[in-house]
């Protein structure tokens, strides 16, 4: 703060030798003038004084015998006078002022973490159907509204929080564990058939969704058609929602409508048949690279490099970085660099052994996603074949699994039921009399 | 005989000044001029109450107190700043001495 305020008023750096130089310091001193920065260097000292102070030495000099010379002139004082003199300078020096902090109000960089099944790709294209992009101004963003659509539209958010910092929009997002949201959505479905079919004054019956003799059956509403070892077929009612209400003669007085809903668990045959092209292209890298530097401005790149790429078939991996002023002052510049590797394409063959490693690898993940959904495997049977163009792999399972969809239920019998409930009310009326 | 009376006096009237000054809890530096030295670790040294700069020089500054000498002895010795009031003195400081006279 004191240097600040000194270099306002303007100071200057001098030099004195001469008779005596201890005296003219303790004259100073009396005379109220501030001396800092006091050294001695041999033959003379060196010293800073105020611009007033030093306007009052005349007498002292005199006085002490000894000779002062200006060494530097410091601060504003000496500094506008010769900023006057450099007025294109000056211009520039406030025209850039005025740019960088023009600059200052446009988003420059979007961050976006937390973000595991949203790729970053989604995001951004998210982000400029919300008008939200690179280059944008800072006050047109709304960021109160961002996060609520943030929420709206990806419903496995499950918090979100948006904020500039600088000129870099940071955007930090959590979403739910996946489990979860499939267990969510799920629930919603069921939620939503259920609905639907609570619009359907008939109920809904549970149907087989595939071919197979069933195992294990729990009915919680409806009445079961079927048994444990009955063989169903894709179609076949296994619950019906209809629940019959009997009269006292054993004839159905109505009926009671419900949803059915039941686990029921069916085993069946599962095939699936992978194949595999006998031969194959392969990218052998030769280990001949060109490398290059990347020049970007907003979305457009300036590739440097020395000669043409003579390569037939090449990748280019590219690495970039933004430029930024301090810490958050993201700039619309990139830099970097990037490699041309040359590679050549080889057509190749399956050998026997490669073939068996890639068909366990995919039965692995075959079976690993039949587990997610449930699926008990019994047995298994899998072979593999050389055909005339494929290698093949037929997998034969036998397969535990729950099976069971609703669908709307028909009031095929409202007939009987009108007809039992007339009968009914005859029966009534005759008690009656 | 007489200049040792002379000196006994001065001394027993600066002794009653120093008593006067203790029993009515004065401040001793404007009472009796006594020179304020604060020295901070062995590089940085804050002197109030001085009449003046007897000798500067790298290696000692010698300052003129209103009752004693100072001298600070030390390597690489310069001063922050000088006012009227106090000074900082800077360097290696290896030694404070007091010459009374």
């Amino acid at each position: 703060m004191l240097q600040f305020i000194q270099y306002l008023k303007g100071y200057v750096c001098i030099r004195v030798w001469g008779y005596s130089p201890e005296r003219f310091m303790n004259l100073c001193s009396n005379h109220d003038i501030l001396l800092w920065n006091i050294e001695n260097c041999g033959e003379y000292y060196t010293m800073c004084i105020t611009v007033g102070g030093f306007r009052k030495l005349k007498g002292i000099v005199k006085k002490t015998g000894t000779k002062v010379a200006i060494q530097k002139r410091c601060g504003l004082p000496f500094f506008v006078p010769k900023m006057k003199r450099r007025k294109i300078f000056l211009i520039g020096l406030i025209g850039s002022l005025a740019f960088w902090m023009w600059m200052s109000t446009f988003i420059w960089a979007v961050d976006i973490s937390g973000n595991y099944s949203i790729s970053e790709d989604i995001f951004m294209d998210f982000l400029r159907e919300n008008d939200i992009y690179v280059g944008m101004k800072r006050n047109k963003l709304n960021i109160e509204e961002l996060e609520k659509r943030i929420r709206q539209d990806f419903g496995i958010v499950t918090w979100t929080s948006a904020k500039i910092d600088g000129t870099r929009l940071e955007i930090q997002i959590r979403e739910n564990e996946v489990e979860m949201s499939t267990e969510r959505e799920g629930e919603e479905e069921k939620g939503e058939t259920q609905e639907e079919f609570g619009k359907n004054p008939y109920g809904s019956d549970l149907v087989a969704e595939e071919d197979g003799v069933i195992v294990s059956m729990v009915t919680r509403k409806g009445v079961p058609q079927v048994g444990v070892g009955t063989e169903v077929k894709k179609g076949d009612i296994l619950v019906s929602g209809s629940v019959p209400v009997y009269n006292e003669d054993s004839t159905v007085k109505f009926y009671q409508y419900y949803d059915a809903d039941a686990d029921v668990f069916i085993r069946r045959q599962l095939r699936q048949r992978e194949e595999l092209p006998l031969h194959y292209e392969k990218k052998e890298y030769t280990g001949e690279e060109k490398k290059e530097v990347v020049l970007a401005v907003m979305d457009k790149d300036f590739i440097l490099r020395l000669g043409k790429i003579k390569y037939e078939n090449f990748d280019t991996v590219t690495d970039k970085k933004q430029v930024k002023l301090l810490k958050n002052f993201y700039l619309p510049l990139y830099y970097g660099n990037s490699v041309n590797r040359e590679y050549i394409v080889t057509d190749n063959i399956y050998t026997k052994e490669e073939v068996k490693i890639i068909f366990s690898e995919k039965l692995i993940k075959y079976i690993a996603s039949l587990e997610e959904k449930g699926v008990q495997i019994i047995k298994k049977n899998v072979t593999i074949n050389k055909g005339q163009k494929s290698w093949q792999m037929d997998m034969d399972f036998q397969v535990v699994e729950k099976t069971g969809k609703n669908i709307a239920a028909f009031p095929k019998i409202e007939a009987e039921e009108t007809e039992a409930g007339q009968e009914n009310l005859d029966g009534l009326d005759t008690e009656t009399d | 005989m007489m200049k040792n009376r002379k000196l006994t006096g001065k001394q027993k009237l600066e002794r009653r000044k120093e008593i006067i000054v203790e029993s009515l809890k004065l401040p001793k530096d404007s009472m009796l001029g006594a020179s304020i030295v604060t020295v901070t670790g062995n590089k940085d040294a804050f002197v109030e109450n001085y009449k003046g700069i007897l000798e500067y020089s790298p290696e000692a500054i010698v300052l003129q107190g209103k009752t004693c000498q100072i001298s600070i002895i030390g390597k690489r010795m310069s001063i922050d700043y000088y006012t009227n009031e106090d000074m900082k003195i800077t360097g290696c400081i290896e030694c404070v001495r007091y010459h009374n006279g």
